[in-house]
């Protein structure tokens, strides 16, 4: 076998390998970037949570000469806002805002008791800003949940199972939604 | 001695599988990418590398024109090519070619953003092609466009030469699939608007900026037929052609 041969025959062996590599290559950067992808969608879902946070005060504000008697579910959202800034892990964080969504629900929901509070120009507005906020938490929710949902598939796929295994990956929970959040409000008129 | 245009031809064709090789490995990563990354709702849109599906509309509600089909667009691409012979050989060259810089916006079903499709590796087939030759005139939307861009269709003794106008478009209302780098608009102040979406204009960032009027999964198709074309094509051209040469040099 002439010298030509032998490297025609070595480049194609090489080219083989070089694919299997940048291939294995390709599943573990693909892996890097998923994992700080769930990281970088949960911190987009933290900020619009911080935000509806801040909005709350306001809300309180604003409706609390006109819902005297609901106390209890005032007081219901300045407890779980407060269960939000101090919590630590995203779980915490994912259960407040549970709380949070559903109380707001029921707020807006009995808000239509009151004539004179639905007809605030400032309730409006921050009806508005929070109900739009929730509306982006939800879409970023479904975002993280659809990223999450990925990378647990890939992390038990084949062949990519192994590059997870070599890297230690585990499945990763998603942010679940509180069954009482997705039901309706009902109000008594 | 054998013929030199045997070598010509191979150490030309082992540059283009070293090209087709290497662009292998990077549609892999870009196949991967689209792959894991899931749609986002326009409203919900954060800043960042996002994939969004939607309707092309344009911006203040005025189109532009195609160039050579005179339809409404949002965005359109043209090529003018002449057919030269010289010797044995003839092959189409590219006399001009260009493309709209105009902005325009998706829109889904939660909201709109406006696009800036500069620097967008923009994958959209061919929508109007028109000949022209010798006792075939092109039609006068061509013609005026050839003379306000200085490029003439007539040859020696005013004969019209061998040209083609190809032109590509993206409609009004035509689906969008776009993977690219959601940044600032420019055209709005910052935390002044009403909505997320405002304040934010799809563009060239970082990463690879794709536009297609393919649905994710067929350009997921596409993707791995360029993967598979690139990486084993690439393979077998640049074997091929060390095959070839070394052959020609006669050391196989």
């Amino acid at each position: 076998m002439g010298i030509g041969l032998t490297m025609v025959i070595w480049s194609a062996i090489i080219l083989f390998l070089l694919i299997v590599f940048g291939y294995f290559i390709g599943i573990y950067n693909s892996f890097i970037r998923l994992k700080n992808d769930i990281v970088k969608s949960w911190a987009n879902i933290d900020v619009l949570l911080k935000q509806r946070a801040d909005e709350l005060p306001k809300l309180i504000a604003s409706v609390k000469g006109y819902m005297k008697h609901e106390r209890g579910l005032l007081e219901g959202i300045t407890h779980a806002r407060t269960a939000f800034l101090n919590a630590k892990t995203m779980d915490a964080k994912a259960k407040a805002d549970n709380i949070i969504s559903r109380t707001l629900k029921t707020l807006f929901a009995v808000a239509e008791n009151y004539p004179n509070l639905k007809a605030n120009e400032n309730f409006i507005q921050l009806q508005g800003r929070i109900s739009g906020l929730e509306n982006e938490i939800a879409d970023r929710r479904e975002f993280y949940n659809d990223s999450v949902n990925t990378y647990n598939i890939k992390t038990e796929s084949f062949p990519d199972r192994f590059i997870a295994g070599l890297m230690r990956l585990t499945k990763k929970e998603m942010f679940k939604v509180a069954e009482s959040e997705k039901q309706d409000v009902k109000v008594e008129f | 001695m054998p013929d030199v245009r045997i070598l010509t031809y191979s150490l030309i064709g082992l540059g283009f599988g070293i090209y087709l090789f290497v662009s292998g490995f990077r549609w892999f990563r870009e196949k991967r990418l689209i792959e894991n990354m899931p749609t986002s709702k326009i409203r919900s849109i954060a800043m960042g590398m996002v994939e969004i599906f939607g309707e092309a509309f344009p911006q203040k509600g005025k189109a532009l024109k195609s160039p050579f089909s005179n339809n409404d667009c949002v965005y359109y691409r043209y090529t003018i090519e002449e057919y030269r012979s010289s010797g044995k050989s003839s092959k189409w060259v590219i006399v001009k070619k260009g493309e709209s810089r105009t902005y325009f916006y998706l829109k889904d079903e939660t909201g709109s953003v406006l696009i800036d499709p500069k620097g967008a590796k923009i994958d959209i087939p061919k929508d109007f092609e028109f000949n022209s030759s010798l006792g075939k005139d092109p039609p006068d939307k061509i013609k005026s466009f050839l003379k306000s861009n200085g490029v003439g269709f007539e040859g020696l003794f005013g004969m019209n030469k061998t040209m083609r106008y190809i032109e590509h478009f993206i409609a009004p209302r035509d689906k969008v699939y776009i993977m690219g780098t959601a940044g600032d608009n420019p055209f709005v102040e910052e935390g002044s608007s009403q909505r997320n979406e405002m304040d934010i204009m799809m563009q060239k960032g970082k990463d690879f900026y794709y536009i297609s009027d393919k649905p994710e999964k067929d350009v997921l198709k596409l993707y791995g037929w360029w993967v598979i074309g690139g990486l084993f094509g690439g393979s077998a051209l640049i074997v091929g052609c060390l095959f070839v040469i070394f052959a020609y040099i006669g050391i196989l």
